[in-house]
């Protein structure tokens, strides 16, 4: 696993994007699409199983100016949290 | 906790559990391929599969020569070191697992694989052995088929932005391994050192040789899987994000182990002709236009799909059968018709023989640094990166 940084326990999403089975770069697609869909502010859930979104989506929110609001790990699956810029 | 306790624990994660950045990936495998040519041979990932792949058809009647065993042919034991270096990698990280994608996925799983088998055939080589390996070994097909990966990579973004808005996918899920992991990975360790071991107490001539094989293609899965060192990031990102570390780092990486190559080769100490070859031409250039194309597609180039493989990506399981068994009916076409001997797909080119090694190191210096550099204005500017 990478450094992990773990989410607000009381984080809410506005929108949640089921990304499970996918492997790169789909995840990190499917995310820079969604992320268009929503305001400044509001915030985007991903749900993964790929261990390469750890690095691909907080290196690309902190590129495209967004939040990386970090991850909970879930049965089978992880929770990534992004605050659209 | 006492604090040696804490060293240890450090250790521990920073060698097993974190990942590493693609820079000490690029320059970890820039060694590692370094002392595999000096060990015996070039790395190379297409051989081995085509090896597999060529006991199915022979299996099934469809060729008539029986292939070289799996365990006691290097190609082979190279791709078998990657798999189980990158497992070992995967589970002691506590990141093995079986993940099956949806439906879609297993489509263009089959199609991308079909088409990289394709254009591995036509470069003789996948993006390691047509195009990393190449460039490393002083052969000019190697830099053709970077320019023709470049443009593939850039047809592959373009497919998955279109797959995005008409074929919206969801569905998939994991099979966790999590709590056992890294007793598998432990099991899978020490088997790794029982078949080391065994090849260099083996009576067989080779055995010591395949042993060293063996273990330092287990160095290269474990350190890409670790770094997640992708080429197919190292291309694809500039275009899709504008992120240019693993592009960097696979340059390092590329310079570096020109070097050490370039070293073995003017010192006689490995044929200068190794991994040259009769592709400088079409077969590099199509063959990289196809396979960089399908490597996006697909998520995984070569190196890159059997360490995804080892940590339980299904989908890419399916691209490496397909490309296995595209590519072993490829070139057996090309040999029943002779393409290669008949020069259709290129020359070979030792770039030493028209430049001397000090040139040939410079133009590859040169095409890494430019590289370097429009990846990098690109990072800054996003004028490269494709819009969605």
């Amino acid at each position: 696993m990478a450094d992990i940084k773990v989410a607000p326990d009381d984080v809410k999403a506005d929108m949640t994007i089921d990304c499970k089975g996918l492997s790169c770069p789909m995840p990190l697609l499917k995310t820079k699409k969604a992320i268009q869909k929503l305001q400044s502010g509001q915030i985007l859930e991903v749900l993964g199983t790929d261990p390469g979104s750890r690095n691909d989506i907080p290196g690309w929110c902190e590129r495209a100016g967004h939040e990386y609001l970090g991850e909970k790990q879930d049965q089978g699956f992880i929770r990534f949290y992004v605050k659209k810029g | 906790m006492s604090v040696l306790k804490e060293k240890i624990k450090g250790v521990y994660e920073g060698l097993c559990a974190k990942n590493w950045s693609p820079l000490m990936g690029g320059i970890l495998l820039a060694f590692f391929v370094v002392l595999l040519e000096t060990w015996y041979r070039p790395w190379g990932i297409v051989g081995g599969l085509r090896n597999w792949a060529d006991w199915f058809f022979y299996g099934l009647g469809l060729y008539e020569d029986e292939p070289p065993h799996p365990l006691w042919f290097s190609s082979s034991i190279l791709d078998i070191g990657l798999v189980w270096g990158a497992f070992i990698s995967a589970a002691l990280a506590r990141e093995f697992g079986i993940r099956v994608p949806p439906k879609i996925e297993f489509i263009k799983a089959i199609v991308a694989g079909i088409l990289m088998g394709i254009g591995s055939a036509l470069a003789m080589g996948c993006n390691v052995g047509g195009f990393y390996m190449a460039v490393n070994n002083l052969a000019a097909n190697g830099l053709v088929m970077m320019i023709g990966l470049i443009f593939g990579v850039i047809l592959g973004v373009k497919y998955l932005y279109w797959e995005l808005e008409h074929f919206p996918s969801a569905g998939g899920f994991e099979i966790s391994f999590r709590k056992i992991n890294p007793i598998l990975g432990v099991i899978a360790l020490i088997g790794l050192l029982l078949a080391t071991k065994a090849y260099f107490g083996s009576e067989a001539d080779d055995g010591a040789t395949l042993g060293g094989c063996l273990i330092l293609t287990a160095a290269i899965g474990y350190t890409m899987h670790r770094s997640r060192f992708c080429m197919v990031n190292a291309l694809r990102e500039p275009f899709m994000t504008g992120e240019a570390v693993m592009g960097k780092a696979l340059a390092i990486s590329l310079i570096l182990s020109a070097i050490g190559i370039a070293i073995l080769k003017y010192n006689e100490f490995r044929p200068e002709m190794a991994y040259v070859t009769p592709t400088f031409g079409i077969g590099a250039l199509l063959g990289g236009f196809i396979f960089g194309a399908a490597m996006v597609v697909a998520g995984g180039c070569g190196s890159g799909s059997l360490w995804r493989v080892a940590e339980g990506q299904v989908k890419l399981v399916v691209v490496v059968i397909f490309f296995a068994l595209t590519n072993s009916l490829v070139r057996h076409l090309f040999a029943e018709y002779e393409v290669i001997e008949s020069g259709y797909l290129g020359k070979a080119i030792f770039m030493p023989e028209y430049l001397g090694y000090a040139g040939t190191l410079f133009l590859i210096a040169l095409a890494v640094i430019v590289w370097y550099i429009v990846i990098d204005w690109n990072e800054d500017t996003n004028k490269l990166v494709l819009e969605m």
